[in-house]
């Protein structure tokens, strides 16, 4: 899955940077177009599609009744995975899940669990025997850099707007899932020497590491990640964290916007 | 096979749950050239299905072992999303897409030019995100379009069609229900031009005469996907052409 | 319907599409002939010219010809071979033989390595799409300034422009070299704001280059451009 990186390409990065501009003229912390549209998939509970620039995600919640993990015999589970399909790209080769692929599910997963948002206790039926099981899935059609905060935004997207078919489960009337936060995540890419929000896949191919931050709704830190080789300062991660503080703010409210 | 406890998939008044007639097909809608990231694409909505299908290629075959010295070989992966069942479908290996994606291949096998492109494969990647009876045809619908709209040289569309049987009568484009609880089922793949047919599977039971009329209402519909299949690559690049008319 | 710029009509076929008889007519690219007809084969616009019916397609990989100038990127370098990426089907190979410069056995890296952009031309392409490149040739050199684009198939005669007309108005406005290759790949190189023009050219060949206005909105574009007046 390594694609072939233009010595111009890095060199040109690194020349728009030292100006402060952009491949595609943006600012150094600017997002591209995002479209969130939910209740998108007919037989899925919670549903969201995610275009953001030209990368394109679904996210799919489906219920289940199970029964509980025998150390939390009253709590609800919550399985989040996120899968890299060939479809996204032509550097995808089909096979198992690469190392990108797991590393994207598990960063994505835990932003959205280490908030507790889904208060786990609200998803036991009966204690030591029935409880729901969360599961969401991501699908990335289209791969155009910037796949981890636009899987992040699906995802929660989804939750947010996901109803529990209680009705199918024989346990009452179908319901709201009961989630209380929006965790979003924001992402930089070290493009020609600095950090920059949203790198599209350009910037992707031609730069270097790249750090994740999903934020919750006080601003609290949920999850870090810092992928690929290469190294950040202290001073650096201030700086994207400020950052992310108001991009994450803007996102939960774009999601907050969807429900009924 | 015949029908379940109470469910009746025909009425009293010979039209079908969703109120179709026997000889009526689901709507079919389709939008070329959706995926930026392929170099073709497609989306298909039929019925409640919706396949979304992306086309790479011609490209060096890899492995070596699958690599052809005559022709290209089309590389299919078929994949339904978790999402797209009301049971949850657990990712990994599948041996029913296996088995879709391998007829589906040797059926566009039969109508792309590929000894145009030696040792080369063009991939095709069907992901179906709803499911509601019939995916293999609507995944084999949108590849015919992704491959048009990558300039992937055919010597015809293929469409994917399904009839089959319920409570003793030939329908036209089986829906979950009748998918289901009939009595067989006719999927088919048809280069509409020739009415030559280059995917054919079929389950359940059919009497010769059965399958004629199962053939003949396929053969119908097939045309009629075929135009919306030319209408949606027109559409994406006539509007490329418009303005200053 | 659509317009060209000649002011005839095209018509857009998909493949299967009868475009015609087939007596006394050839079959070109993305045609065939089938029995009495001959059918488009690729998605694309019908052209006839001297009895010959072929598709110009909307959409094509590109497939190299001994003789193209070809713009490709290193992929790997093997003892005295480079593998270069010419954005097709298969990559080309550049042999030690056909370098511009003498390399000693073992030392190709040193003078070319892996992600390094060079001009290069087709020398030979067999019956089995082998690519043989050559760098022996006025001009072909390694890239080491500027940046690179790439483009569809169908686009670069825009680009281009008849009698490479457009090309020069596009160099002159932007005060850049640039090259338009016949893999798709177009190079520019040359000051900040020239670059940043040719970008935004390239962004509207994208969005617009088959329309009939291209050619006027290329035209309001290039009386902003910073090297002047085209």
């Amino acid at each position: 899955m390594v694609a072939l990186v233009p010595s111009l390409l890095r060199q040109e990065l690194a020349n728009l940077a030292e100006q402060d501009q952009r491949i595609d003229g943006r600012g150094q912390f600017e997002s591209r177009q995002i479209t969130l549209e939910t209740n998108c998939l007919y037989n899925a509970e919670g549903s969201a599609k995610v275009t953001w620039g030209d990368t394109i995600i679904y996210a799919g919640v489906k219920f289940e009744m199970r029964t509980p993990w025998p150390d939390r015999p009253a709590e609800g589970s919550l399985m989040c995975s996120a899968e890299l399909r060939p479809i996204a790209g032509r550097k995808y080769e089909p096979g198992p899940p690469s190392p990108e692929s797991i590393e994207l599910s598990r960063v994505v997963d835990r932003g959205i669990r280490e908030s507790n948002c889904i208060d786990m206790s609200k998803l036991c039926i009966i204690p030591g025997e029935k409880v729901l099981g969360v599961m969401i899935d991501i699908h990335v059609l289209s791969d155009c850099g910037n796949i981890f905060d636009a899987c992040a935004l699906a995802a929660i997207a989804a939750l947010r707007t996901a109803m529990i078919p209680a009705e199918r489960f024989d346990i009452g009337e179908d319901y709201p899932l009961p989630i209380s936060m929006t965790p979003t995540m924001s992402s930089f890419t070290r493009v020609g020497g600095r950090y920059v929000l949203d790198a599209n896949e350009e910037e992707e191919l031609g730069g270097d590491e790249r750090v994740h931050i999903t934020l919750g709704d006080e601003g609290h830190l949920h999850s870090l990640q810092k992928g690929l080789r290469g190294t950040l300062t202290p001073a650096e991660f201030a700086e994207i964290l400020e950052v992310a503080q108001s991009r994450c703010a803007e996102l939960a409210e774009l999601v907050n916007s969807k429900e009924a | 096979m015949g029908g379940y406890g109470d469910i009746q998939l025909l009425r009293d008044d010979g039209l079908r749950l969703d109120g179709r007639k026997v000889d009526e097909m689901r709507e079919v809608e389709i939008e070329a050239g959706i995926l930026p990231a392929a170099d073709g694409s497609a989306w298909v909505k039929h019925g409640l299905n919706i396949a979304v299908c992306a086309v790479y290629g011609p490209m060096e075959a890899h492995p070596r072992k699958i690599q052809r010295q005559d022709r290209a070989v089309i590389d299919v992966r078929y994949n339904m999303a978790p999402f797209s069942t009301s049971d949850r479908i657990r990712p990994g290996f599948n041996r029913r897409s296996r088995e879709i994606s391998k007829v589906t291949a040797e059926a566009l096998e039969s109508v792309v030019l590929v000894e145009r492109y030696p040792r080369s494969k063009i991939r095709v990647e069907i992901e179906i995100l709803a499911a509601e009876a019939g995916t293999r045809c609507v995944g084999l619908t949108a590849a015919a379009v992704a491959l048009a709209d990558a300039g992937i040289p055919m010597r015809d569309m293929i469409v994917g069609v399904a009839a089959g049987k319920i409570e003793g009568t030939v329908v036209l484009d089986l829906d979950k229900a009748e998918d289901n609880y009939g009595q067989a089922d006719l999927p088919m793949g048809i280069l509409p031009t020739t009415g030559e047919i280059a995917f054919l599977q079929m389950d359940g039971d059919l009497s010769v005469e059965e399958f004629n009329t199962c053939l003949e209402y396929n053969m119908k519909a097939a045309k009629e996907i075929h135009a919306i299949q030319i209408d949606a690559l027109k559409r994406r690049y006539e509007q490329k052409m418009g303005g200053g008319v | 319907m659509s317009v060209s710029v000649m002011g005839a009509e095209l018509r857009l076929v998909a493949p299967g599409e009868a475009i015609g008889a087939a007596s006394g007519v050839r079959a070109g690219t993305g045609a065939l002939i089938q029995g009495s007809e001959i059918i488009a084969t690729r998605l694309g616009w019908v052209q006839q010219l001297n009895g010959v019916l072929s598709v110009d397609p909307v959409n094509a990989a590109y497939m190299p010809r001994s003789g193209d100038l070809v713009i490709g990127v290193v992929e790997s370098v093997r003892n005295n071979l480079w593998f270069a990426d010419v954005n097709g089907p298969f990559n080309g190979l550049l042999p030690m033989s056909l370098a511009p410069w003498k390399v000693e056995f073992g030392a190709a890296r040193e003078q070319m390595d892996v992600g390094d952009v060079m001009l290069a031309r087709v020398q030979e392409v067999d019956e089995a799409h082998n690519v043989v490149l050559t760098m022996k040739g006025v001009g072909l050199r390694r890239l080491k300034e500027g940046v690179m684009s790439k483009i569809s198939m169908n686009l670069i005669s825009r680009l281009r422009g008849e009698n490479d007309q457009t090309l020069r108005a596009l160099k002159e406005a932007s005060d850049c070299r640039i090259i338009v290759a016949e893999n798709g790949r177009v190079w520019v190189d040359g000051g900040p704001e020239g670059t940043a023009f040719m970008r935004k050219v390239i962004d509207l060949l994208r969005e617009q280059g088959h329309m009939a206005n291209f050619s006027q909105s290329l035209e309001t574009m290039m009386n902003d451009a910073p090297g002047g007046v085209a």
